[in-house]
Parts: structure tokens; sequence; C-alpha cells
């Protein structure tokens, strides 16, 4: 089908909530280890787009494949996808009756049937790497927003996912956690995993993006890499946003 | 440029003001404030004083604790105190209902096992308190039908009943293994054996051998005794109380869980049948369904099979709770954020997966006190069955006034009864404020 570099293949991707055209057209390929940032104002469809990636939306024309295996539009392969795919939420989802180390192994556990042991020592070496190893035992709720996204990014990791998506994960932050979670994202990237994040932390973009993509009422309008995105936008509407957003 | 900026040291702590503490001031803190509230404390204690010692006049002091028949009490205090000779000797048939005497024993085995059966649940150093809970659910029934029926056991009953003997005697290994080493029955089996390095395929045939010859003692043991059979219209008084209310408290909570989960399903057939069901039996007052089963069902059954009366009455409670918990749990459910059900899916999990572990634990504890409510409202409307003739604790005491030496005698049993629902009643509300405080964790102490 796609060769073997690519992670996530979307062909002519269209997408209705009820009458409205919510996604036209969408065309994008990402490469093993490439990170997109996805940016535009709201209501544009970013989340709509990344959530299909991961059967949360169903889509219902042209076709999305994930590491070689086809996003079926009637959402019967959602495990083989979504064990393949971490997500990570603006509002970070985190199930407060768990501990943080519950938290990490549930899915190991649960889904993937691994004894226990080695998924606690999975966990913790997750949560090692997004600082939060001493809170391991604390629940959720008595962590601050920071620390609780950084555990959510440690948590999808748990499943071992190939592609990593982020939904705003800092625009619930306050300004000085912000950079926590995003240091955690530049190191995941400099580890070579494929991201796609819909974020307007431009910094970050420039930092680690190899193209970004700038969305419009439901369409692609732009594509390109983030020095030139940046600086001489190809579109009226790209110079636009960024006057905005800059 | 630096330079011109000041130090920020923060302040010391100070400890909170003391409290201006002792009984004299909390009094008047809270009890004599300003006028007012110093005349609703009076007026409270006046009310209070008086209620309490027309009770306890009547109750004690002008009571009457020996009589054969209520004209001697009448006699000798009149209506001005209590007649207690009457209850005493219905005491047992309050209880028991008209459970043989000498098989009275079988209840209180029967009970005493259920509480045995849940004592490991206190015990804080036991850590398999799910299993135990379900195992009590599901097995202790069996044992528990036994006791009290008595009676021919076919190969199958006796099967049955070993099972919930080996539940018991599991349960109990459990609990102590757990407390004295922290490790569950079957894993100090395999570690006494010295097999702890054996693969898992082979420590499962071994507690399964463990269990299996448990269980075949259990059947000899179950095998070798036999009791009397009581039938269930013999049963009565508190005993049957327990017994209605606890069935119907038991199946509702699953029930109710998955009507729910049903009426929430994707899937129309299953979401319109539960809708169906549960506003059905929640738009139908309990005592109309008892009299529809008691009536009606026997006219459904082919004919020749008979349904005893107690199981019709047992079958309309399990199905009026389980449409009232279902909706009591949907409230939970509806309560749960959808980026909880994102998140699951996200991560892969199942429906299932994700309704057990991730929506079920947050939306049960939210509802525990609407649970336990639930729970408090079935056990005192059981009384309705006494309207299908069942002789249940509400019934019991009233059979008492229509006994021919104590004619009229209403007011002492259903004191008594009432002392008794109370009882029973505040128990599992307290219990419940237990178990919330202490389940309250992540969101109230964050
Ligand atoms: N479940 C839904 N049903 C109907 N309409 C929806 C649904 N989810 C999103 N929409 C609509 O689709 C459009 C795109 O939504 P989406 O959440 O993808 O936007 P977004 O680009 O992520 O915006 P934001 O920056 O505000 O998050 C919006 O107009 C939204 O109102
Ligand atoms: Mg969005």
């Amino acid at each position: 089908m796609t060769k073997p570099d690519r992670m996530i293949e979307i062909i002519n991707l269209n997408k209705w909530f009820g009458p409205f055209h919510v996604l036209k057209d969408i065309n994008l390929t990402v490469r093993d280890g490439e990170k997109f940032v996805i940016c535009g104002p709201s209501g544009s469809g970013k989340s709509t787009l990344i959530r299909c990636i991961n059967q949360l939306e169903l889509h219902q024309e042209g076709s999305i494949v994930v590491d070689g295996i086809e996003v079926e539009a009637k959402g019967r392969n959602q495990r083989d996808i979504r064990s393949r795919v971490g997500m990570v939420f603006q509002s970070f989802n985190l199930f407060p009756h768990l501990t943080v180390l519950e938290n990490c192994t549930l899915t190991p556990l649960l889904g993937q049937q691994m004894p226990k042991v080695e998924a606690e020592e999975i966990a913790m070496i997750h949560l090692t790497r997004v600082g939060i190893a001493e809170q391991a035992q604390k629940y959720p709720l008595q962590l601050s927003g920071g620390q609780q996204q950084r555990v959510a990014i440690a948590r999808a990791l748990c499943v071992k996912p190939k592609i990593m998506l982020f939904d705003e994960p800092t625009s619930a932050l306050d300004p000085e956690m912000i950079k926590e979670v995003l240091d955690v994202m530049v190191e995941l990237a400099e580890a070579g995993m494929t991201m796609i994040c819909v974020t307007h932390e431009m910094g970050f973009a420039r930092q680690v993006a190899d193209q970004v993509i700038f969305m419009d009422q439901g369409e692609i309008v732009e594509t390109n890499t983030p020095e030139a995105f940046f600086t001489k936008p190809a579109y009226d509407r790209s110079a636009d946003f960024l006057s905005h957003i800059l | 440029m630096t330079s011109d900026l000041q130090t920020f040291v923060p302040r010391p702590d100070r400890p909170p003001p003391a409290d201006s503490a002792g009984v004299a001031a909390w009094i008047r803190k809270n009890l004599f404030s300003d006028i007012p509230n110093a005349l609703m404390t009076l007026l409270g204690a006046y009310i209070a004083f008086t209620v309490l010692s027309a009770v306890l006049n009547w109750a004690l002091f002008n009571a009457v604790w020996s009589a054969d028949t209520r004209r001697e009490c009448l006699d000798a205090v009149g209506r001005a105190g209590a007649c207690w000779p009457g209850v005493a000797i219905w005491f047992e048939n309050l209880i028991y209902g008209l459970y043989p005497k000498d098989q009275v024993w079988r209840i209180n085995v029967g009970f005493l096992a259920l509480i045995l059966w849940m004592v490991p649940l206190w015990i804080p150093r036991v850590t398999s308190k799910i299993g135990i809970g379900l195992s009590a659910v599901m097995l202790y029934p069996f044992l528990a039908s036994y006791f009290f029926l008595g009676g021919d056991k076919g190969v199958v009953w006796t099967g049955l009943i070993a099972l919930g003997l080996t539940g018991f005697v599991i349960v109990w290994a459990t609990a102590l293994t757990e407390t004295l080493q922290a490790k569950t029955a079957g894993a100090w089996l395999i570690d006494a054996l010295g097999r702890a390095n054996a693969e898992e395929k082979m420590q499962t045939r071994i507690r399964l051998l463990a269990v299996l010859a448990i269980f075949l003692l259990a059947c000899l043991a179950v095998w070798s005794v036999s009791f009397t059979e009581v039938r269930t219209r013999f049963w009565g008084g508190l005993f049957l109380t327990l017994v209605i209310s606890g069935i119907g408290i038991t199946f509702s909570l699953p029930a109710g869980i998955m009507l729910a989960l049903g009426r929430r399903s994707n899937m129309p057939v299953i979401a319109s049948l539960s809708t169906i069901f549960i506003e059905l039996f929640r738009s139908v007052p309990l005592i109309t369904i008892l009299f529809m089963f008691n009536t009606m069902l026997p006219l459904f059954m082919p004919a020749g099979t008979e349904v005893n009366q107690l199981l019709r009455a047992i079958v309309a409670v399990c199905l009026f709770a389980s449409a009232y918990m279902a909706e009591i749990i949907r409230g939970g459910l509806q309560a749960i954020p959808n980026g909880q059900y994102e998140a699951a899916h996200s991560l892969g999990l199942t429906y299932w997966q994700t309704t057990s572990q991730v929506v079920l634990p947050q939306a049960l504890k939210i509802m525990i006190p609407a649970i336990v409510g639930n729970f408090i409202g079935l056990f005192k409307d059981t009384t309705l069955v006494s309207i299908i003739g069942l002789f249940d604790l509400m019934n019991m005491a009233r059979a008492i006034g229509e006994d021919t030496n104590w004619l009229g005698l209403f007011i002492e049993p259903f004191f008594v009864v009432s002392l008794i629902y109370f009882v029973f009643c505040f128990a599992m509300s307290s219990y419940s404020i237990g178990l919330e405080k202490k389940l309250a964790t992540g969101r109230d102490t964050g």
C-alpha cells in the first residue's frame, strides 16, 4: 500500500457534522519521525482533523492510512489504530480516581495484558522522562496543571505509540507551566517521535516542526517550513492570522 | 540594572489564631450568641424534654413488665404505660416469623455466615476486597438458601451449595494469608509448595487443583448433612424482611448498572428495551407491581407450574428496585465528562474496559449517597409485601394485636418495629457516610 516510511497518509479526506462541512479535501503525508504543527483560527477544524486520525471522529469520505493500516470509516479497527497513536488533550483527561502510576499502567495491564511489574517499570521510565517520578503515588488532582499534562504525555507513551497527537496541550495552562510541558515535547521530538501538534506556540513550531500547516474553514490553506511560514507566508489569510498571534 | 532590584523575602509562617476553646465558650458562642438564638435554644430544649419524658414515662417508668393478657396491663396502669409482656412473648416471631423453633439456629448460622463473609472487608490489610465482595454476592446465596430452606437437595443443588461453602473457605483463607503474609491464599500455597519460580501455567494448575480439592471436600460436607425442609410460608418477621430486601438490594445494583448502560447504549434495540423497562416499572407503584405479580403471574405460567408466593414478591421487588437503581446510576454516568471516555478510547481501551475501569468507579463513587438512600428506601418498602399476605416484620407486629390474649396491642409492637427499622437504616446511612469519606480521593483533596 504505502511506502514503509509513511506514518500517516491522508487522501481527500472529507467530513461533515450533520450538514456542516467541517473538513474539505484534506491531503497530508507525514513520514516516520516528522513533526507537523497545525495552526489556524478557532473552528477551522484542527481538532477534528487529528481526532479523525485516531478515530475519535469518524470520517465519511477519503482515506486515512496510519502505519500501513487503513482507518476504517466505520470504526471497526479502532484498537489497531489506537495502539499506534497516542493522544494528548487540552484538558489532560487524566483518570481522577487512579493514581498517577495507575493512570499509566491501566492500558498496558488491561489492553496489552502486560505483567504488573513490567508495566510499572515502563510507567516509571516514562514518568521519570517527564519529570514526575516522585509524584507517582499521588492522585492527578493533587498535581499542578503542568504536571498533569506531563503525566498525560507519559500515559500516552506507555502504550508505545508510533505517532503522538497533541491537541492544544498548553492552552489550558498558566504561562509559568507552559514551558515545562513544551520542554517535554521538545525532548520527545528530539528522540525521533512522529508528532502532529495543534498548537499556537510558535516558538515551539520554529524549534521542532518540519512543516507548519495552516488551516482555515476546514481546508489546509498552506503547508510550509516554519522558516518560510513565519517570514513570508504564501497566503494573505496566513499572514493575517500570524499578525494576530505573533 | 539587576543591582536595582530588591530581593523578595517571604514572610515567615505564623500559627493560626488559637481557638477560644472550652465548653463554656462553645456553648456561649453556638447556643446563646444573641437573644433569638438563646430563645430558640430554650424552646428546643423544652420540646426535647417534653417529648423525651413522655416517651420514657410510657416506655419505661409506667410500663408493665409481667402480665398474661392485655387486660391485666390495662387494669394495672391503663394506657399510661406500655404493656411489654405481649411483645416479649411474640418477640421470637417478630424476628423469625413462624419458623420452627428447633430450627431457628439455622437462620442464625446463615446470617452469621454472611457477617463472617463480610468481616474481611473491614480488615485494612486485606487487599482482595472486590473479589470478596463479589463472592459474597454470587456465592453466599447458595449457602444461605440451603440453610434457610433445607429439604431434599439433588446433585446440582448440592454442587451449588458446595460452591458457596468453597467460596467461604477461600475468602477466609485469603483474608488470613493477606493479613499475616500480605499475599493471596493462592500465592501463599505456591510459595509453601516451593513453586514460586514455576511457569505461570503450572501455577494456575496448582491453584485450580487446590480449589477443586476444597470443592470436593465441601461437596462431601454438604452431602453428609441434611436439614428438614421449612416451607417459605413459615418464613416471617425480620428474617423475611432481610431476605426480601437483601435479595432486592444485591440484585438491583448490578441489574441497575446494566439497565443504565443499556439505556445509554448506541444500539437502538438495547437502548429502547432498557428505556421501556425502566419507564414501565418506574411509573407504577410497587404495591401495584406486587399485586400484579401475585395474581397475574400464575395466569401466564404454564398450567401446573406453581411459583412460590415469596418468589413472586421477590421478583417484583427486584424488578422495581432495578428500574430505580438504573436511573440513579444513569445520573452518575452523566456526570462523567466526555473527556474521560475520549482519553480511555484514545488509549485503546475497549467499551467494557472503559466502563468497568474508568467510568463506573467514578460514577458509583459520586452516587454512593443516592444508592444507599435507594437501599434504605427499598428496605422500608418491603413492608408492602404484607399486602399480599406475607408476614414480614410489619405484618408480624400487626398479628400481635390480633392475638386473643393481646387484642388491640398495636402501639407497643409498632414501637419495637420502628426501633428495629431505625437501627438498620441508621447503620446503612452511617456506613455510607463513612464510605464516602474513605473514598474521597483526588477530587476533594486536590
Ligand atoms: N461533535 C460536533 N458536532 C457538531 N459540530 C462540531 C462538533 N465538533 C466540532 N464541531 C464544529 O466543527 C468545527 C471545527 O471544530 P474543531 O474543534 O475541529 O475546531 P478547532 O480548529 O479545533 O478550533 P479550536 O481552536 O477552537 O479548538 C467548529 O465549527 C465546531 O463548532
Ligand atoms: Mg480544537
